[in-house]
């Protein structure tokens, strides 16, 4: 027991700050001058001014009371806490300076906002990222392999036939399923959330206008017809234009975040440790 | 009796018939508001005469919307610190299906997009940052910001940090800054990335927070804040901080006052009652003051939904609390709270959602409202940035356990006589919506009528109504939906006044995700307040696939496993793609108060951590889970006499 406390990090947290808490007393065992904490008209307005904004209403005279009496105390603590040099090693403290210094980078890149010359650039440089896919629209009848067993693909070859001949047939032909009789105009990636990838990569290769399958999926067999086609396409920079600058400006913000660290870096000489990762990481 | 309901030309004849004596499908989407009135008026536009097409003014939710309304960023502070580098951009960039790099570097993709999302960074600690950036007239009048400004906006950011560094700590900084319109920086950036990324009809990002109260040391009373509206009344108040409370009834309070100010819509969404140590659903107030009929009112109010499974655990009920019920030990959490104060006797009964439900009848019976009459919503509370639910794609719970040969051994929860180690993550989990559109609106509706059900990371598509005149025929068409809605209410609706000598029928269908697993069974889960007052819950296997026969306790044999777990794969040669049933309740009795919901359960296939240990070639302690049966919840359906 008394081993496993004497490894037990937080007993050696307690056991430094009683040291430090002694060190303090001995050392500086006079009584140090009074420091001021003031608090100003302009804190306890804008204290005063969060809770309003906060509660859609103003804060009583006890409640501001406590405000302020919570802001000494706090205030207290930050300066102790600092003397004492315990903000020095805190991860969270450190992290959230970063963040609000990357905060900067991503004002300086919103600061300077895209003009028309930058967007039509950008777009005819990075057609990709923009491009909407070819978009396929199909009806579909559905077999449950699992039901119909060896019958299924000549279940599937005499219903094909009927509906080649009637094809009204196609709204009572086939077994229940929750997949949808039939799709609007959608992209392959669309038709895979649904039916799965195979079959969805299957019926963006079919030709229109006609019955024709089977074609497998994880579900079972399914008789397809397309009904519609549309090509991929490239939009102009008029429809697309806030996801153009979207996408600039995101683009923008990663070459500033790289270029000040690039800058900072010049301000310092790094020196790293050698290391080797240690048994068992990943490659 | 009524006439049956079978032919399109008397349809809507027939609904109005079903709907004024039994106001049972109150919950339709276009004809019902949330306190479940009927419009008879807005019920015949909803259903107009059926013309040919089967397909012609079909205006109920065709289609299930993809989400994650749980994700934090680096932009939390403790998200922050466990080494989050992504922001709310990236998360939002990375749910839309684009391939972000992760806070350590690996590269990180969805493998399918999702179609909304709800970025809810603590509002602790969100506090003041620099806005001079913005130009803003008022503090442009400052001749110190304005040389501030000058300098961003020629690129010299860094010179103008320090300035403001050595401004604040020699305490000059301009008075201009001190005004709490400054404090509303962080949050009004967050929002104008939102906005950025909202696209109606194809993405939806929505406003959210989480207001993180640990109250008495970790115990777990977290909720989410989603907004139905953009950021122009997001931003007209401050977000509520636990600093401002941390009692919910102050959150409630505190979104009371945000609507009536702004004329907006807000939701909140509690999570993670199993390390609450007995508060999430204890049957007294925050103060310990005996529940009354207001609070009751209240809660019902602001939380219709419940996160039922997350990475922290799975809430939905507890082996202790459902000893009969044998898909009860899943991903439980049940050591202590968040803070590691171990559980004592009597508190798991108030953390579980199944429980809750039931406690909430009685509740009903005793204060004329059911303040926990909630739907099922999952979440992944991912620290990472990165919403990933899926068992092969697992990023984890925060950045110190995103992928690493020895994640599955590090403690996540730490104390003298609690120890909850990596492995027990779960990777979970997403919300389906069934909704008419992807928008901000359609969505939120949906979630505010329950309309909605949680599953464990697949994308299982799930439909279930309740109705007094379901039979075995409507489970044989190819548009359960169309019987669905004309004859019942979809889940999150009210059973009202039973027909003499009718018992409720269900109608239930459930599709398995494309990428995942086959079905081995539909469950409906019935709870209800007994005669005498006790609670009751029983399950119900409804349907199942192999053609397996119950055993003489009535108890289904167990699908069977194919997983592979040196290889994590497995195959779909058991189970079934799809399960469909009409099933009605045998113990029916109209005078008792009952809730029912459903559950489907897929086949064993690998945990992550099978991936883990095949990916990284390690082997993990006997007693880590490598296998699991991903599931999903639906929202319940309310019978009140």
């Amino acid at each position: 027991m008394t081993g496993r406390l004497i490894r037990e990090p937080l007993v050696h947290f307690l056991c430094l700050a009683c040291l430090i808490f002694a060190a303090h007393g001995l050392l500086g065992g006079r009584v140090e001058p009074e420091e001021a904490i003031v608090v100003t008209p302009a804190k306890i307005e804008q204290m005063a001014s969060i809770f309003a904004r906060t509660w859609q209403r103003p804060a009583t005279a006890d409640e501001l009371k406590g405000l302020i009496d919570d802001y000494v105390k706090e205030e207290i603590y930050v300066r102790e806490a600092m003397r004492l040099g315990i903000d020095k090693d805190d991860t969270v403290i450190r992290r959230r300076l970063r963040m609000k210094m990357e905060f900067l980078n991503d004002a300086q890149a919103e600061a300077m906002p895209a003009t028309g010359a930058d967007l039509t650039a950008y777009l005819a440089a990075h057609p990709d990222k923009f491009q909407e896919p070819p978009r396929v629209a199909f009806e579909q009848v559905y077999l449950d392999a699992q039901k119909r067993g060896a019958a299924a693909q000549a279940d599937a070859a005499a219903i094909l036939g009927s509906l080649k001949k009637d094809a009204s047939f196609a709204t009572s032909a086939g077994d229940p399923t929750l997949l949808p009789p039939s799709m609007p105009l959608t992209n392959r990636q669309g038709i895979a959330q649904l039916f799965g990838d195979d079959f969805a990569a299957a019926v963006v290769t079919l030709a229109p206008g006609h019955w024709q399958g089977p074609i497998g999926s994880g579900f079972g067999l399914h008789l397809v017809k397309v009904t519609g086609q549309e090509a991929g396409r490239v939009p102009a920079l008029a429809e697309i234009r806030p996801q153009v600058e979207r996408e600039w400006l995101n683009d923008r913000r990663e070459a500033i975040a790289r270029q000040k660290l690039d800058e900072l870096l010049k301000r310092y000489k790094v020196t790293v440790a050698p290391f080797a990762p240690p048994a068992g990481a990943a490659q | 009796m009524r006439p049956s309901c079978r032919s399109f030309s008397w349809l809507s004849a027939c609904l109005l018939g079903v709907a004024v004596s039994t106001a049972a499908w109150a919950q339709d989407p276009v004809a019902s508001d949330d306190i479940g009135l009927f419009n008879p008026e807005a019920a015949a536009h909803a259903f107009p005469k059926r013309g040919f097409s089967p397909y012609a003014n079909r205006n109920y939710p065709t289609r299930v919307y993809w989400g994650d309304q749980h994700v934090h960023t680096g932009w939390s502070a403790d998200a922050g610190a466990f080494g989050a580098t992504l922001g709310p951009e990236e998360a939002l960039r990375f749910a839309r299906g684009e391939q972000v790099t992760s806070s350590l570097g690996e590269p990180v993709k969805l493998s399918r997009p999702l179609d909304w999302v709800a970025v809810t960074d603590h509002s602790d600690g969100a506090g003041i940052i620099f806005e001079i950036r913005d130009g803003n007239p008022a503090l442009m009048a400052d001749p110190v910001l304005r040389g501030w400004h000058d300098l961003m906006a020629a690129g010299r950011g860094v010179e103008a940090a320090s300035a403001m560094i050595a401004a604040q700590s020699n305490g000059t900084l301009p008075d201009a800054v001190k005004d709490p319109k400054l404090a509303m920086s962080i949050w009004q950036k967050n929002t104008a990335i939102m906005e950025k990324y909202n696209e109606p009809g194809r993405f939806t990002a929505f406003n959210g927070f989480e207001w993180t109260s640990n109250a008495g040391g970790g115990d777990n009373l977290h909720r989410n804040v989603i907004y139905r509206d953009g950021k122009d009344k997001a931003d007209e108040v401050l977000p509520m901080t636990t600093f401002d409370s941390e009692n919910p009834e102050d959150l409630w309070k505190w979104m009371n006052a945000w609507e009536e100010k702004t004329g907006g819509s807000l939701l909140a969404i509690p999570h993670n009652g199993n390390l609450s140590n007995g508060k999430m659903f204890a049957l007294s107030t925050f103060e310990g003051d005996p529940l009354t009929r207001e609070w009751a009112e209240t809660r019902a109010r602001w939380e219709p939904m419940y996160e039922i499974t997350q990475i922290k655990g799975d809430g939905e009920t507890h082996p202790s609390l459902s000893p009969s019920d044998e898909f009860a030990n899943f991903e439980k959490w049940d050591q202590a709270n968040l803070a590691g104060v171990p559980k004592e006797p009597g508190m798991l009964e108030h953390e579980y959602a199944r429980l809750a439900l039931a406690q909430g009848l009685k509740l009903e019976a005793e204060l004329g409202v059911n303040p926990f009459k909630f739907g099922f919503v999952s979440g992944t509370d991912t620290h990472t940035g990165l919403t990933t639910a899926e068992e092969d794609n697992f990023f984890g719970k925060h950045t110190g356990v995103e992928p690493s040969p020895h994640r599955w051994e590090h403690d996540v929860i730490k104390t003298p006589q609690v120890n909850v180690k990596g492995w027990q993550m779960a990777a979970a989990g997403y919300t389906g919506v069934w909704a008419t559109e992807n928008t901000r609106e359609a969505i939120w509706d949906a979630l505010k009528r329950k309309e909605a059900y949680s599953t464990t990371g697949p994308r299982i598509l799930v439909r279930f109504f309740g109705g007094w005149d379901f039979e075995p025929a409507d489970a044989q068409t190819r548009m359960p939906a169309e019987a669905g809605y004309a004859k019942g209410v979809p889940m999150g609706g009210d059973l009202r006044a039973a027909p003499a000598g009718k018992s409720p029928g269900f109608l239930v269908a459930a599709m398995k995700d494309p990428m995942s697993g086959n079905l081995d069974r539909i469950q409906i889960i019935k709870a209800w307040v007994d005669q005498s007052g006790n609670l009751q819950e029983k399950v119900h296997d409804v349907a199942w696939s192999d053609r397996r026969k119950p055993g003489a306790d009535g108890k289904l044999p167990p699908v069977g496993n194919t997983v592979d777990v040196a290889n994590a794969t497995w195959t779909n040669t058991i189970g079934t793609p799809e399960l469909i049933s009409v099933w009605k309740d045998p113990d029916f009795d109209p005078k008792l108060r009952a809730v029912y919901y459903a559950r489907v359960i897929e086949i064993p296939t690998p945990r992550w951590t099978a991936y883990d240990q095949k990916r990284f070639g390690i082997k993990m302690a006997d007693n880590v889970p490598m296998t699991v049966q991903e599931r999903a919840y639906t929202s319940p359906i309310w019978y009140t006499p």
